[in-house]
């Protein structure tokens, strides 16, 4: 035991470590230090209005769920689909859900008028609603993941003193397939009732749409994974130990690449019905509108097909690339940064369209104009900090990676 | 690399399966206790609301009531009188003005004035997104706010087609309020910081009028405050329930339109369009 700990002591805290977590520490300050003069001013503080009443918090939000989606996905590879190898990066997968959905949370609520009201949805029901189902899920999804997570954190030295703490969570762990199933089940439900939150609004013209609900699953679907094997591999390139089988990660690189294509296919078929064989005036009026005064048609093309899904598609699905690390994390990045666009492109464009209802030709409100303010900005930095620190604290100090079991570990190293 | 088999037993007891089920049914049972039940700290709440419900049901009586408002584009001269009523009646920031009035212009260029309180959808898409209920449609056709149990996301501002909703970003300056006391003095409470607001027709003076008996529509004291304030009669009010109300009879005499109506809002606020035409 003693020499354990002599020996692992000084390999931990190195100057490198060290800077890295007071960087980190530095943004998650930065982050409070907005969040708290938010809750002391009020949201006059951020650039959102009347007119584009969502900003950047939700587009973190979405984001931040979104690339949670690994979780679920890889989930139910292994307690569905019978992929049973799949289980040594489910607990990162988790992990980093957790991470996201915890990010996603926080922003939430901050960007509440009433952030002492945020059990109101619990408590006042609005069965109609998806944002309510969707705090609902997010929130239950969250429990199992807490609960999923359990053991592992319990695994920790630390908890020696305790047994107890690891009865419960021995049972817990033998109920890890159930939880999983849950998970998956609520998953779905909210990850694509966040698309339904704009496809169902009527009154935004380039919202409404019934395929909305379908590109934010698929997204997230095919997102959520390709960054868990991104974080594998740069833990790996970090540490210089191979921790998870390299065969799951292409594997996982290939089914993203591939799910990818069917939310490119989706996403393509979507813009040729709606706008250009649709063409309803509404919608024609809007694009046309965000066309001229804005950067959406750039964010489109450049953003959500060439980066988001040109580029990761090439790079998990050619023979010449997706065999090596490098490429594939470059891609899961590209990936991750296409749907950051996406969300954003969806969230902050579509509000920038004025509502049209007055039956005269002149009177419409002026269009959307929306760049975040600086605490907004502060609000990102610390968030991208608290993941990023809960992701080196995890990676470093939780047993995250392979099966619990000494064997299968040892058979690892070769 | 042959022996690299990682099996995941499923390695579940009738005990176990029993344990777990057990675990879920009762924090089911506890949530529903603890949220809506007796035990909880919110069942008082709740309480509330259901009797408040059930009052607004006797009070206004399901059905025969239809609160609605005629705007008539035709004799609307812009002079913004409601606007005014309205922000010193409700207290109504500068800015965040619940009644707007602007100029338009139809297509054969000429000018009239456009005037849009909220039009109380029977179909209103605030009501179905809020998350908590603190919209909600009145069985008096009021499509209203519980500015005590509001949480501020905004997704009904986002929703609403016509623009009707203001957020408070900020805590509101003692006097920012020019038209008090001139255009009238203030017979709710301001809103708070973080929650969204709207026109609700002057419910206040509905509820309190009908329960002095009084008309809606016809008694001063029991109709909205632009309503009576218009200096030429544009605005007419009352029960589209009842087909001998004066809004009833205006609505039969006259064309009139709704705003948006492709969007299936069902709007309780009719418009009769100017002379010459839209």
């Amino acid at each position: 035991m003693a020499t354990t700990t002599l020996a692992r002591k000084p390999s931990v805290w190195t100057p490198g470590f060290l800077a890295w977590l007071g960087l980190l520490g530095v943004l998650v300050v930065i982050g409070l230090v907005s969040a708290f003069w938010v809750f002391a001013r009020g949201l006059v503080l951020t650039n959102m209005t009347d007119i584009v009443p969502w900003g950047l918090w939700i587009t973190i939000d979405l984001s931040a769920i979104a690339l949670g989606a690994g979780a679920f996905t890889l989930s139910a590879f292994v307690y569905l689909g019978g992929y049973k190898k799949y289980h040594s990066i489910v607990r990162l997968a988790v992990f980093i859900g957790f991470i996201g959905y915890t990010s996603a949370l926080l922003t939430l609520v901050m960007d509440i008028g009433r952030p002492d009201r945020f059990w109101h949805p619990w408590a006042y029901w609005n069965v109609h609603s998806v944002l309510w189902e969707i705090t609902w899920c997010i929130t239950i999804y969250l429990t199992i993941m807490i609960l999923e997570f359990l053991p592992v954190v319990t695994d920790l030295k630390f908890f020696d003193r305790w047994p107890w703490v690891r009865k419960v969570a021995h049972i817990l762990h033998k109920a890890a397939p159930v939880l999983a199933l849950l998970g998956v089940m609520v998953s779905l439900l909210h990850q694509s009732s966040l698309g339904a939150t704009y496809g169902i609004v009527k009154s935004r013209p380039i919202w409404f749409k019934p395929s909305m609900p379908i590109m934010f699953i698929l997204s997230a679907v095919a997102v959520g994974p390709a960054l868990t094997m991104a974080v594998a591999f740069v833990t790996e390139m970090i540490t210089g130990k191979r921790r998870v089988d390299h065969q799951i990660l292409f594997n996982i690189a290939r089914f993203s690449g591939f799910a990818l294509l069917v939310y490119a296919y989706i996403k393509i078929w979507d813009l040729a019905s709606v706008t250009y064989y649709g063409r309803m005036p509404a919608v024609n009026e809007a694009l046309s509108l965000l066309y001229r005064q804005t950067a959406y048609n750039f964010g489109f093309w450049f953003g959500e097909i060439i980066i988001g899904l040109v580029i990761p598609i090439i790079l998990f699905l050619v023979p010449r690339f997706n065999r090596n690390p490098k490429y594939l994390v470059l891609g899961a990045v590209c990936a991750v940064i296409g749907v950051i666009f996406n969300r954003w492109d969806i969230t902050v464009t579509g509000l920038y369209v004025p509502l049209e209802y007055s039956p005269g030709t002149q009177y419409q409100l002026p269009a959307g104009t929306y760049f975040p303010g600086l605490v907004e900005w502060g609000v990102a930095i610390g968030i991208v900090g608290y993941a990023l620190l809960m992701l080196t604290l995890g990676t470093r100090f939780l047993p995250l990676f392979g099966d619990p079991k000494p064997r299968s570990q040892a058979g690892q190293g070769d | 690399m042959s022996k690299k088999k990682t099996k995941v037993k499923l390695e579940l007891t009738r005990r176990d399966f029993l344990v777990v089920a057990g675990a879920a049914v009762g924090s089911v049972v506890a949530a529903e206790t603890l949220t809506t039940g007796l035990l909880s700290p919110f069942a008082n709440l709740k309480q509330q609301q259901v009797e408040g419900v059930a009052e607004a049901v006797h009070e206004s009586g399901a059905g025969v009531f239809h609160w609605g408002m005629v705007i008539n584009l035709d004799k609307c001269i812009g002079c913004a009188y409601c606007q005014r009523a309205c922000s010193a009646t409700n207290d109504v920031a500068e800015g965040m003005e619940w009644n707007i009035v602007v100029e338009e212009k139809n297509t054969a260029g000429n000018t009239f004035y456009f005037s849009r309180p909220c039009l109380h959808c029977q179909h209103a898409p605030c009501v179905e997104v809020c998350p908590v209920k603190a919209t909600y449609l009145r069985s008096d056709g009021l499509v209203v706010m519980d500015y005590d149990r509001c949480i501020g996301c905004r997704y009904c501002q986002v929703a609403c087609p016509y623009d009707a909703r203001r957020f408070n970003w900020e805590r509101r300056h003692v006097d920012d309020n020019a038209w008090i006391p001139t255009w009238g003095i203030p017979e709710v409470d301001r809103r708070p910081r973080g929650v969204v607001e709207k026109c609700t027709f002057c419910i206040q003076r509905i509820d309190k009028g009908l329960e002095n008996g009084l008309v809606p529509g016809e008694d001063y004291d029991a109709t909205p405050a632009c309503v009576n304030v218009c200096p030429v009669e544009a605005r007419v009010f009352g029960n589209l329930n009842d087909p001998n109300s004066k809004i009833s009879k205006v609505i039969e005499e006259n064309a009139t339109l709704r705003l948006s109506e492709d969007l299936g809002t069902n709007p309780s606020v009719y418009y009769i369009p100017p002379k010459e035409g839209l």
